[in-house]
């Protein structure tokens, strides 16, 4: 039987396809936020014991990984007015090319891995391992800044859904800090991008050459 | 009790956000005594946490608190001179981020629960961040920037790790609290496999925080482009932080029986570390960068060491005391140069024992010290390293060691040498006097690494001891 928290899953491995595909920004965002909302309510499907706490806390995540986050880097780049392509080290081709070699290859390595604490869900370690690698992928083959924070934000998401089995065993307190830290991380990022776009006028890194060995 | 002592300096940091000037910098001294004041109460009472399930007293972590308290007081003083000659636009902030860094790093020494050190050490990024970025120009913004990045991506590996640690608790079917001190208790239980695949993570995170080579990038950029003070802090106490994230793991995997696995990795980082700070340190030409490529050094062999166990682990302890020392003084020293020659280029300073003088025998006396000459403490713990080494048999790696500490200090000294007794540009005017403030600070430092080589109290070999005892360490 499929568990219905991997019908989502599946959407969050497609929506891994269109985020390498696409050369604009705003779409990447959206995807982001997609990604966000569904890594912080999956463990609502996983028959975790849903005391008060826990769903204020997943609310709080929701809010945090699903909408703030997404939308102060969207209205970041409204407010810088960018609107030209993404600057790539690797092509899009090429990139749509590796995803799709990655969520082939993330299940077959999760398979050996043999993790049974994900109650009933046969997805959750290769989505997570997918989202991983991807947003690595994304901090390397793209030189625009915002495309590395955002890389960086679906590599915090897919930890996020490796530590839905370890949440269990701890207090929220200390999974509010972590995403306290993720949050006001991704702040002091958004702070560097928009003084950078002052200074250059533009967010491609390779200007960001002066600095060697 | 434990906990107030970070709370302190968190508060008066946030409180020295809204501060004019000259009220900043007397928070920034008061607080710097009290922490002092503190850690040394903490020291000798060793009380209980509010929040055991979080926070603990442990030997290492009493090592390094009590060296960011003495480093931290020092450097206040330091920087209530420094701000009125260094042009800082928003001292507010300077102040008030490094209160936070304090705090921040604190919490670092003390935490016990695994993710409650993950939080402390990415709010140490977090909070020093604005300081790296204080002097606002594009360089600075570059090292900001790669800092920020770098790190976070590097601690979000640490993350992955510390959660792959409680995967093994679950297919061990340990149920214990998640904190480093209660699985270092049920180690053998756990499964190895995960705490395997676990401590690389980890040590891949931290490690990048604490600057071993491949992951290092990030840190000369940084320690040149902070001003000296905040370049003191991260070089001093900043890698020893996330050094402790490393060590606290490995204790959990010596305690499991892994420990040759983990030595084996860290010596193999260490050693890399070592080897790239010698390849880079020769054809530096910015002082500080220089100085940045030895803290590398510095850490490869508190890896190394630490890998290798035994008598080295307790030489990589004595290393990671006096390089704190030596090293922060290094680079407040190395504020004073720049404030006098107003650039960072080696090749524009110059006969720096006629210019400088004061400043001069604190760079020197600093640059004997780090490059480990006899009397000073990072000769003994190298040495203890390289005993260590060859008791348990790693012949080559000992040799590669020895080599490349050879490298570094040739082309240390062929620096130093240039800035101290070359020949300075003609048109060279000392911008500066060496007021105490700006040399005293410095000669303490020194000092009480020069005291700890000749007379170690008991209550810290104890402690020294009592750490290394837990990764098979000692004599």
């Amino acid at each position: 039987m499929i568990h219905p928290v991997d019908i989502l899953l599946t959407l969050v491995l497609l929506s891994v396809l269109f985020a390498f595909a696409s050369s604009r920004l705003p779409v990447l965002i959206r995807i982001l936020a997609f990604q966000g909302v569904v890594v912080s309510i999956v463990p609502f499907f996983l028959g975790h014991d849903m005391a008060t706490g826990s769903i204020v806390f997943t609310l709080a995540t929701l809010t945090i990984r699903g909408i703030i986050i997404p939308w102060s880097i969207y209205s970041m780049i409204k407010k810088m007015g960018i609107k030209r392509e993404m600057e790539t080290v690797v092509g899009y081709n090429v990139s749509v090319f590796v995803s799709l070699l990655l969520i082939v290859a993330a299940p077959m390595l999760s398979h050996k891995f043999n993790l049974t604490f994900f109650s009933g869900s046969t997805l959750i370690t290769p989505t997570a391992i997918t989202l991983v690698v991807a947003g690595m992928f994304l901090l390397m083959a793209r030189r625009n800044a915002i495309a590395m924070v955002l890389g960086y934000i679906m590599m915090e998401n897919g930890i996020y859904l490796v530590g839905t089995s370890f949440s269990a065993r701890t207090q929220h307190i200390v999974e509010f800090g972590i995403l306290l830290d993720v949050l006001a991380g991704v702040m002091i990022m958004a702070i560097m991008l928009q003084s950078m776009s002052h200074k250059y006028d533009n967010l491609d890194t390779a200007l960001l050459r002066e600095l060697k060995e | 009790m434990v906990e107030v002592i970070f709370l302190v300096p968190f508060i008066t940091g946030l409180a020295a956000f809204f501060l004019p000037g000259i009220a900043g910098r007397v928070v920034l001294g008061l607080t710097g005594a009290v922490h002092l004041l503190m850690s040394i109460l903490l020291w000798v009472n060793r009380p209980d946490a509010f929040f055991p399930e979080f926070f603990a007293v442990t030997p290492e972590g009493l090592l390094s608190l009590i060296v960011i308290s003495l480093l931290f007081f020092l450097i206040s003083i330091y920087v209530t001179e420094y701000l009125r000659e260094a042009d800082i636009r928003s001292e507010n902030i300077f102040i008030g981020s490094i209160l936070l860094f304090l705090s921040t790093m604190t919490m670092v020494t003390l935490s016990d629960h695994i993710m409650v050190m993950w939080i402390a050490i990415e709010a140490t990024t977090l909070a020093s961040a604005p300081l790296i970025y204080t002097h606002r120009t594009a360089k600075a913004l570059e090292a900001t920037w790669k800092y920020v990045l770098i790190c976070s991506v590097g601690i979000a590996m640490a993350l992955l790790g510390s959660i792959l640690l409680t995967l093994a608790m679950d297919a061990g079917n340990v149920n214990v609290p998640v904190s480093f001190s209660a699985l270092t208790g049920v180690a053998k239980q756990l499964d190895p496999t995960w705490l395997k695949a676990g401590f690389v993570f980890i040590l891949v995170g931290y490690g990048t925080k604490m600057g071993l080579a491949p992951m290092h990038t990030w840190l000369p950029d940084a320690h040149s482009e902070a001003p000296s003070p905040a370049s003191a802090l991260l070089s001093g106490v900043l890698l020893n932080c996330a050094y402790l994230g490393i060590f606290k793991t490995n204790k959990i995997m010596f305690a499991a029986g892994l420990g040759d696995f983990s030595g084996m990795i860290l010596m193999v980082f260490g050693l890399m570390s070592i080897i790239a700070a010698a390849t880079f340190i020769l054809k530096q030409t910015e002082y500080k960068r220089m100085l940045a490529y030895s803290s590398i050094e510095n850490m490869g062999i508190i890896a190394f060491g630490t890998g290798i166990g035994g008598i080295g682990a307790y030489g990589a302890i004595l290393c990671l005391l006096h390089h704190s020392l030596i090293k922060s003084s290094l680079f407040l020293t190395s504020g004073n140069i720049l404030f006098g020659f107003k650039s960072r280029f080696i090749g524009q300073t110059g006969n720096l024992v006629k210019l400088m003088p004061k400043t001069f025998v604190a760079f020197f006396a600093g640059f004997a010290g780090i490059s480990g000459f006899p009397p000073f403490g990072i000769f003994i713990g190298e040495l203890l390293i390289i005993v260590g080494a060859f008791r348990s048999g790693h012949y080559t790696m000992a040799a590669i060691f020895i080599l490349s500490l050879c490298f570094i200090f040739a082309g240390f000294a062929n620096h130093v040498m240039k800035i101290s007794f070359g020949k300075a540009p003609s048109d060279t005017r000392i911008a500066i006097t060496e007021k105490p403030c700006l040399v005293w600070p410095q000669y303490a430092l020194l000092l009480t690494s020069l005291v700890l080589c000749f007379w170690m109290p008991d209550t810290l070999y104890q402690t020294i001891i009592d750490a290394v005892a837990a990764i098979g360490g000692g004599f």
